[in-house]
């Protein structure tokens, strides 16, 4: 089984929309590990770093699209926190490409499964290079 | 003061409707909510996203919200396939016969599972998901597509079904309801674009509704066509299709804004698209629209004019004859697309229920108010209006509307005399 | 280890093909905590939940993870079912298998299963119960503007049998009486009197509101008047201070041409007898703002006012006529067959005062051409504005407001009259929308959601399910500060230090706090550090 790709989804939008993608019969990669927030805002940076640390391939983060936050800020702190990840996992020297936020919808599962084709792509690309 | 903690019938399960009902069974009343379709959520709840960078407040998820809290809240009852046959009492006592169509399938022991629908061999497949968000929660079996009750031997989804949930022999059910007060949540019908016969719908298949477009997007995630060739470069989107036209005295309210979020929400995935907008009076306001608008004027080619005709070209392309008023002539553009805004008509069945209800109509056909100062409240003391059956109105229009019902429903409950006006209102 | 786990995995009716539910409950039963692993073909049904609370009960279980369909609706339903069971509805973890696993993607999926619902079993181990709490809440609301939609809100409530206090900041209620935009606009001297009249409501005029402190159900004022400071306790708060106008005159110094407001211009229609009526009367308006759906109204009234009342010629000058509220349609096509003319202009029209006339230059786009119309009086554009102290207001208040500065920031999930905060509503002019229509809807929804919030006299709350740690918080104030939802509040207790407090009542748990605290002491049950982290140990190629 390849490295798994986290997936931190809030309940109030990526979370539906990944059911919603179920329920349309969208496919995609089977490495995702869905784990479920209350809010993009939740997340931490020491969530990023441990499933870094365990050896998942990719941390994603995904909140409501901008101005819809059902918290109002939530999403805009997450986009902070994983910037700040970002910066983190260049300075220890790793790959800070592979951590990144993003916004969508509880009705667009096609984003959603959209989202996840990318980067497992960006993945298997950069896997290939290697 | 007591409330008399009444029940409330709503009938209609769109977003205005499901607004109504939520408020109330928070406020302790029950609640039945009638639905005509196998499914709820009515049109609001059928729209796409259409955030491009940024949420672009269509509100179609907030209308999902409250649609997901309303189906698990203990005080609703849900009736799906069902009408109202007949109405008699009044105000805090009132009588009402509901005749519930038959799903075929006992939505107690439906799972969901989808093995019925896998198995049958209709097509298309004549048992399926109430809707693609499968609200309510379980499938339903379409008469009218089904080969079994066309005659044939058929029992695949029957046969096939776990949970022993699908029964051929249920019939149509009656329901006698009592409550205190009734809200009208009827939603509206779409314009027939195929009446403006010369904007070729229904004729050419690169002409589509508004309504088209949002389905497609929400099935596609993308402006994909089901003509052949690659996305479309050339979109015309005209508006003031089926309003402020001879037969519609009045503004559809949310052409303009659906029309400007979905040119903004091709352009932003097909950089390369070009979008023109054609337009009698540009509708632009309401709270968090200016600033979008603001953006948009770079980048959609906004014409005032409204398309007389609309001809398929040789090349199978589309050609539009309108009459550019700024420039004083008439050009002919050709386009890829074209998207007509269809706007809001009252639904079909207005006529029915005014009769069975006793509530009037107004000018536009859509259900009438009894004074100018309160639109949610009907000539029938106790029946009220959510909605668009009232009249055109965005989501969060409907969902305000539908609040304000519940408040006057539960205002009427409480033996509340608002007959008492203390002001005048033109409008 | 005590076996304290019990798991539940549904094929769902046997209609979950791609996972092989035996080789799952192998591997599970290995987990050393775990004391039954039970295989279920619909556990949503009846007989299904049953058969949960049968099981849980027998066997004895304090934790129970259930491997199935999403918890979208789910968690709910067996939520309950764990009450039934005597279990704490939060001691429930579930594994998403169906959408997220088997729907999802093609093939066999069981080594993806058997993460998922280890994930959920590391999550469930560290689970601890959250209890309902009820608490009591003040029913009386305090309603800041006594105008139009703040006495209007009065009122309803008042039928409601709800007490509510009118807080005005002027001498008078309906200050703006005078002000009034639209000729046939609302006379609300009756309105005032009923007030006045009405035993639910206090009326304090000369007041404002200078300090609140508390949450929703029980927020504690100080309202200053005449120089005291009265205090008071609320369960709800409405925002309803109105609009201002501002006359945007851009045109060269009056010289004796009649440049006005559209109230100004209602005074004279509503005036006994005029020295001179004006023979010719012009509008302008959506140039400088485009959301224009009220001066829209307020000129077709004033227009046809105009018309009837003085027989004046007519010309108005804008962008697009906003005609989307109810009627505005049929007002606009009545103007046109008075003979109003409406003159539809890309560009801004130039507005000049020459020889006691007001003259307007303007590229009507039908005529094409520069053409100059001399009016005696002309109502200029007014720029609508939030009220004058809504920076003030909405600081003190802790509420957001748009890009224009009204209130209401412009997320949809709060729409129609919510804010960031639980107990606070806002209507009216004050919040930016404002035909007539529209805002009486708002009114109502205003008093509906007031009205199912406080009429039971109590909240039932979460109790304790975020909570900060009083050893632990160093009262930074950084959870205090970016709390949307302003739900914390700093506490001292008796010779302690201070410390951050969440009210459960207001709190919309979203875990913000818990996620920005420096010294991590803010705990949020179900989403912990700890209980997210664990899932993310199930993972890593196994």
């Amino acid at each position: 089984m390849s490295k798994e790709i986290v997936a931190f989804c809030c309940q109030h939008s990526a979370y539906p929309a990944a059911d919603l993608a179920g329920k349309s019969g969208l496919r995609y990669a089977e490495n995702v590990r869905i784990i479920r927030v209350p809010c993009a805002g939740r997340i931490d940076v020491i969530h990023i770093l441990k499933a870094f640390e365990k050896g998942v391939a990719a941390v994603l983060v995904l909140g409501c699209e901008e101005g819809a936050c059902h918290h109002i800020t939530g999403n805009d702190r997450a986009k902070e926190r994983v910037k700040y990840a970002e910066m983190l996992l260049k300075e220890v020297g790793a790959d800070g490409g592979r951590v990144k936020m993003y916004n969508l919808s509880p009705n667009a599962p096609h984003k959603f499964v959209k989202i996840l084709d990318e980067v497992s792509k960006k993945i298997a690309d950069e896997e290939k290079q290697k | 003061m007591e409330l008399e903690n009444k029940d409330v019938l709503v009938v209609g399960s769109g977003i205005s409707g499901i607004a109504s009902a939520l408020e109330l069974a928070k406020a302790g009343v029950k609640v039945y909510l009638i639905e005509k379709e196998a499914a709820v959520g009515g049109y609001a709840a059928s729209f796409c996203c259409k955030a491009t960078d940024s949420c672009a407040k269509c509100s179609v998820c907030a209308a999902l919200d409250k649609l997901k809290e309303a189906l698990i809240h203990p005080r609703i009852t849900i009736l799906t396939n069902s009408t109202v046959k007949r109405l008699s009492g009044e105000l805090g006592n009132f009588h009402v016969e509901i005749i519930q169509q038959s799903r075929y399938v006992n939505m107690e022991r439906c799972v969901a599972c989808g093995l019925c629908a896998e198995v049958c061999p209709a097509q298309p497949k004549a048992i399926h998901a109430s809707s693609e968000e499968n609200m309510p929660f379980s499938y339903v079996l379409d008469e009218g597509l089904c080969l079994r009750f066309k005659g044939e031997k058929c029992d695949l989804c029957q046969s096939n079904c776990p949970t022993k949930a699908i029964e051929f022999e249920l019939k149509p059910n009656r329901h006698e309801l009592s409550v205190g007060a009734i809200i009208v949540a009827t939603g509206f019908a779409v314009f027939d674009a195929r009446l403006k016969g010369s904007l070729g719908y229904g004729r050419y298949p690169q002409v589509l509704t508004g309504l088209d477009l949002e389905r497609v997007f929400r099935r596609e995630g993308y402006l994909k066509l089901s003509t052949a060739g690659n996305e479309p470069k050339n979109i015309a989107f005209v508006q003031c299709v089926g309003s402020r036209d001879e037969r519609h005295g009045y503004c559809s309210q949310v052409c303009c804004k659906y029309a400007i979020k979905l040119a903004r929400l091709i352009q932003y995935q097909n950089p390369e698209a070009k979008v023109t907008i054609f337009y009698i009076d540009l509708q632009t306001s309401g709270k968090g629209f200016a600033q979008f608008y603001e953006e948009c004027k770079g980048s959609i080619q906004f014409i005032r004019g409204i398309p007389v005709e609309v001809l398929q070209t040789s090349s199978g392309k589309l050609e539009v004859k309108f009459e550019d008023i700024s420039q004083g002539k008439v050009r002919r553009d050709v386009f890829d697309l074209v998207v007509l805004s269809v706007g809001i008509s009252p639904g079909k069945d207005v006529w029915d229920l005014a009769r069975i209800l006793g509530i009037n109509l107004d000018d536009d056909g859509f259900f009438g108010v009894k004074s100018a100062l309160c639109s949610n409240e009907t000539n029938v003391d106790g029946i009220f209006l959510a909605g668009t059956c009232q009249g055109p109105k965005d989501i969060p229009d409907s969902i305000a509307h539908g609040v304000a019902a519940a408040s006057k429903a539960i205002q009427a409950l409480s033996g509340v005399d608002s007959r008492r006006r203390s002001f005048r209102w033109r409008w | 280890m005590e076996k304290e786990i019990g798991i539940f995995l549904c094929n769902c009716g046997g209609g979950i093909k791609n996972i092989d539910f035996d080789a799952v409950r192998e591997k599970l039963v290995q987990i050393s905590d775990v004391a039954f692993v039970a295989v279920s073909s619909a556990l949503c049904l009846e007989e299904g939940k049953g058969t949960i609370v049968s099981t849980i009960k027998d066997k004895g279980v304090e934790k129970v993870v259930i491997a199935a369909c999403s918890p979208e609706f789910t968690e709910h339903t067996f939520g309950e079912v764990l009450e039934k069971a005597g279990l704490n509805r939060h001691l429930l973890a579930m594994a998403n298998v169906r959408e997220q696993c088997a729907w999802a993607h093609q093939g066999d999926v069981t080594k993806k299963a058997i993460q998922l619902i280890k994930m959920a079993v590391n999550r469930a181990r560290l689970l601890q119960p959250v209890q309902k709490k009820e608490l009591p809440i003040n029913k009386d609301v305090l309603v800041i503007g006594g105008g139009f939609s703040g006495l209007n809100i009065a009122l309803q409530l008042s039928r409601l049998g709800l007490r509510a206090t009118v807080l005005e900041k002027e001498a008078v209620l309906g200050a703006r009486l005078g002000e009034a935009e639209s000729f046939s606009s609302c006379d609300m001297g009756p309105m005032i009197s009923e007030v006045e009249s009405d035993d639910n409501i206090e009326v304090l005029t000369s007041a404002q509101l200078v300090r609140i402190e508390g949450n929703v159900g029980n927020f504690s004022v100080r309202i200053q008047k005449a120089g005291e400071e009265i205090p008071r306790k609320y369960g709800a708060i409405v925002v309803a201070t109105g609009y201002r106008t501002q006359l945007m005159a851009s045109s060269e110094p009056d010289s004796g041409g009649k440049i006005l407001s559209q109230a100004e211009l209602c005074r004279m229609l509503a005036a006994q007898s005029l020295e001179k009526q004006p023979r010719t009367v012009g509008f302008i308006f959506d140039f400088a703002d485009e959301n224009s759906r009220f001066p829209t109204l307020a000129t077709l009234d004033n227009a046809l006012a105009a018309k009837e009342k003085w027989d004046s010629e007519v010309y108005v000058f804008c962008k697009s006529v906003k005609v989307d509220s109810k009627g505005a349609e049929k007002l606009y096509r009545e103007a046109r067959a008075r003979g109003i003319v409406f003159l539809k202009c890309e560009t801004p029209p130039k507005v000049l005062a020459k020889n006691g006339r007001v003259e307007i230059q303007a590229q009507d786009i039908l005529m094409g051409e520069d053409t100059v119309f001399a009016c005696d009086v002309l109502v200029a554009e007014q720029q609508i504005l939030p009220a004058e102290d809504a920076d003030i207001l909405s600081s003190l208040l802790n509420v957001g407001r748009d890009s224009k500065g009204f209130y209401q920031d412009e997320n949809v999930h709060l729409y129609p009259v919510a804010l960031e905060r639980k107990g606070i509503f806002v209507v009216g002019g004050c919040r930016g929308d404002l035909d007539g229509g529209r805002v009486l809807s708002d009114i109502s929804s205003a008093v509906m959601s007031i009205y199912e919030l406080l009429s039971p006299g109590k909240i039932v709350v979460d109790s304790e399910k975020v909570k900060a740690n009083p050893q632990k918080c160093v009262a930074c104030l950084t959870c205090f500060r970016v709390c949307p939802h302003s739900a914390i509040q700093l506490m001292r207790a008796e010779n302690e230090k201070e410390v951050a407090q969440v009210a459960d009542a207001a709190c919309d748990a979203c875990g913000i706090c818990a996620a920005i605290c420096p010294a991590k002491a803010i705990s949020f049950e179900g989403y912990t550090d700890e209980q997210i982290v664990a899932q993310i140990e199930a993972l890593g190629t196994s």
